[in-house]
């Protein structure tokens, strides 16, 4: 079996299993650890809307915060896209998805893919330098942080490679970037990645149970 | 045909010109993928190049690579280097049959002991070897025989460089390819289902000019027509690269000539020169006619996934198998939660106490 | 097979080799020019799309001179609109194209004479007059 053959079949295989198994473990686990229901009156509020609420609110930083920390707003969200611009809309990407969900969607020309790519990729780095160099986020990271945001620039930099054949043969690069992938997708449902799951209904939750109360969260 | 005769002095006993000699070395120096610079150091290597002895053995095949090199009647180019080798023995495209065709065989291997080129085309079984057998002596025991006094061994065909049609899932007869049996001797795979013919010829015109092995790739391939991928190399590039795919065989990407990616080309994997010397003397290939490649000149290329299928679907399994995980996971997660809530349960109770 | 017919083929692709071949012919005849080699360029080394081997035949055109060889199936030596280039194509005795090159030269090698056929059309011509004198 081929390198390429191992990666593409049961390695594929293999961290998918994992990945959904994990993902929907720790999901259903943390809907299932909600508190019962509150019997006490509720202020007037529609839970729905203080939901949602709280996932517009919490999108910016608080207004207290907003002028000191520009550079990590602005990188977050400049990455968060870049990402998911590469991810969700370059076509060999899309047919994968197909493969997994069962439908598609249309796809970028690859020349804007490759610029989010790299944008990425750099930002990625210049973010991973800071955390690594900064006296307070050197002080508050673990290895959860640096395993996460490793296993995602593996991908990221192995793509591009393969995508401008550099480096080695095509099969090579392609397969290496399918293991990078996978390293990820079973590292995921036990780090800090989780977070790409977890954010919005957690916000959601906070919303609703702050709005019960009164209270705006 | 005498053997101690140079193809020089063949070719003018043929009634060729010196001027047909150096249209037939123009044409050998292009198929043989060297710069027109080279043509006058060919046409002085061929002048004076003994005529090498050759030995076709045709073991598990379909006979398309045999089919593909003799297409034509007439003299070519193709046929001339043929000729130019002394062809002795070829069950297929000799007269001769039975006993005498055997001992022919076998005494054009004694005579020519370590200087004969071996061409073999067709995987060999070795589930059961009397699964494919020639005047009753299996395959592997014909191989291994005419291996050890060849000079080289030319493995024709996907089939003989990498087990082909035969070795695909879930191979019933335990083919293997040439190089799964020799390891002794030098052994060039001219992969392809079947190869293009001028890459036949074009091997075989090398070690008439130069006496030696082409230049291979870690396949065993010769890297002057196997060293580029056919996407590095393909015209329809360029609609990958902006993204415009054909997405079913008849709409409007299709009649445009788009890419055929996510119809299952597998041209990113598959290296060979169909995007450059195309078929049929340049005529087309089957991108250009408007199917994805399929692979045909890499090993395995039955067993890899599909091919309508596109290379980044991969080969992963089914969706069902996914389902099964969620549902083992969800189960995890109440199960947790329920013993989560259970520890809290009873920790409250050991605090009111 | 009037079905395949009404199937329209518009496949407006190029690999863009067109125009640097042109301007590698350019060079070449400035050399040329100059008193130096002649070149000779493999068309069948370039990956063409579809039409662009015609595209250019078109834009090299034809000029005054056209041999026609007949030696191992047949050979057009065509001098183009451009003195100096040479277009051959050799073709095999059932009329397949088998290779195509660009020359730029005074005149391409295989239009002049080769020294050994000149040689053995003499013995050819010693022969016959002597036959001929025997027979007179």
């Amino acid at each position: 079996m081929t390198l390429l053959e191992f990666a593409s079949g049961p390695g594929l295989q293999w961290a998918l299993w994992i990945f959904v198994f994990g993902v929907v473990w720790r999901l259903v686990g943390a809907l299932f650890l909600l508190s019962r229901k509150d019997l006490t009156k509720p202020r007037q509020y529609n839970s729905v809307a203080a939901g949602f609420g709280a996932i517009i609110s919490r999108s910016t930083p608080a207004h207290a915060f907003e002028k000191r920390i520009v550079f990590q707003h602005v990188t977050g969200y400049v990455w968060h896209f870049a990402l998911f611009i590469s991810v969700l809309f370059f076509a060999p990407h899309i047919l994968f998805f197909e493969s997994v969900l069962g439908f598609g969607w249309p796809h970028m020309p690859n020349t804007i893919i490759m610029v989010t790519a790299i944008i990425a990729t750099a930002v990625l780095v210049a973010l991973l330098i800071r955390r690594a160099t900064h006296p307070v986020q050197r002080f508050i990271s673990n290895a959860d942080d640096y395993i996460s945001i490793f296993v995602v620039l593996i991908p990221l930099i192995t793509g591009i490679l393969a995508f401008a054949h550099v480096g080695a043969r095509y099969e090579t690069l392609l397969a290496i970037h399918l293991l990078s992938v996978e390293i990820m997708l079973i590292w995921f449902p036990f780090g800090k990645l989780m977070h790409a799951i977890m954010t919005m209904p957690a916000r959601y939750q906070a919303g609703t149970a702050f709005g019960r109360r009164g209270v705006k969260a | 045909m005498r053997k101690n005769q140079t193809l020089g002095e063949y070719l003018q006993s043929q009634g060729v010109s010196r001027r047909g000699f150096l249209k037939f070395c123009s044409a050998t120096a292009s198929l043989m993928a060297l710069p027109p610079s080279a043509v006058a150091q060919v046409a002085e290597a061929l002048a004076k190049a003994r005529r090498p002895s050759v030995i076709w053995l045709s073991f598990q095949e379909c006979t398309g690579c045999t089919e593909s090199l003799t297409r034509s009647h007439a003299p070519t180019v193709e046929s001339l280097i043929f000729d130019a080798i002394s062809l002795d023995y070829h069950h297929t495209l000799q007269a001769a049959a039975g006993h005498g065709a055997e001992a022919a065989r076998e005494a054009a291997m004694e005579e020519n002991e370590g200087e004969y080129i071996l061409v073999v085309d067709g995987s060999i079984p070795v589930g059961n070897k009397a699964y494919s057998t020639i005047a009753g002596i299996s395959n592997y025991d014909m191989l291994v025989e005419a291996a050890s006094k060849a000079y080289a061994i030319v493995a024709v065909g996907t089939c003989a460089a990498f087990g082909g049609i035969p070795h695909a899932n879930p191979n019933p007869t335990g083919a293997v390819s040439v190089s799964d049996i020799i390891t002794d001797k030098p052994i060039i795979n001219v992969s392809g289902c079947p190869p293009i013919p001028v890459v036949i010829t074009g091997v075989l015109a090398h070690f008439l000019t130069f006496g030696t092995i082409p230049e291979l790739d870690a396949l065993g391939r010769p890297a002057a027509f196997f060293g580029q991928n056919i996407h590095d190399r393909c015209y329809r590039r360029p609609f990958y690269e902006r993204g415009q795919f054909a997405e079913t065989f008849d709409d409007e990407g299709a009649r445009k000539g788009w890419c055929l990616y996510k119809l299952g080309c597998k041209g990113p994997t598959t290296y060979n020169a169909c995007a450059t010397l195309k078929w049929n003397e340049g005529t087309s290939f089957p991108i250009q006619s408007g199917h994805g490649c399929i692979g045909c000149s890499e090993p395995d290329f039955w067993d890899k996934g599909g091919f309508y299928s596109p290379i980044s679907a991969g080969m992963w399994g089914s969706r069902d198998a996914l389902l099964g995980a969620a549902a083992a996971g969800a189960a995890l997660g109440i199960g947790s939660a329920i013993a989560a809530r259970a520890r809290k349960k009873k920790a409250q109770a050991a605090e009111e106490a | 097979m009037s079905s395949l017919d009404a199937i329209p083929v518009n496949a407006e692709v190029a690999t863009g080799n067109v125009e640097p071949l042109l301007h590698e012919i350019r060079h070449a005849l400035k050399r040329l020019a100059n008193g130096e080699d002649g070149t000779v360029i493999d068309l069948q080394r370039l990956p063409l799309a579809p039409g662009e081997e015609q595209r250019i035949e078109t834009a090299l055109g034809e000029g005054e001179v056209r041999a026609e060889i007949n030696a191992l199936g047949p050979t057009l030596v065509q001098e183009t609109a451009y003195p100096g280039v040479w277009l051959i194509t050799h073709r095999n005795a059932e009329e397949s194209v088998i290779a195509r090159f660009v020359e730029v030269t005074d005149i391409p090698e295989l239009l002049k004479s080769q020294r050994a056929d000149i040689e053995s059309g003499i013995n050819k011509l010693e022969s016959e007059l002597a036959d001929s004198a025997k027979n007179n």
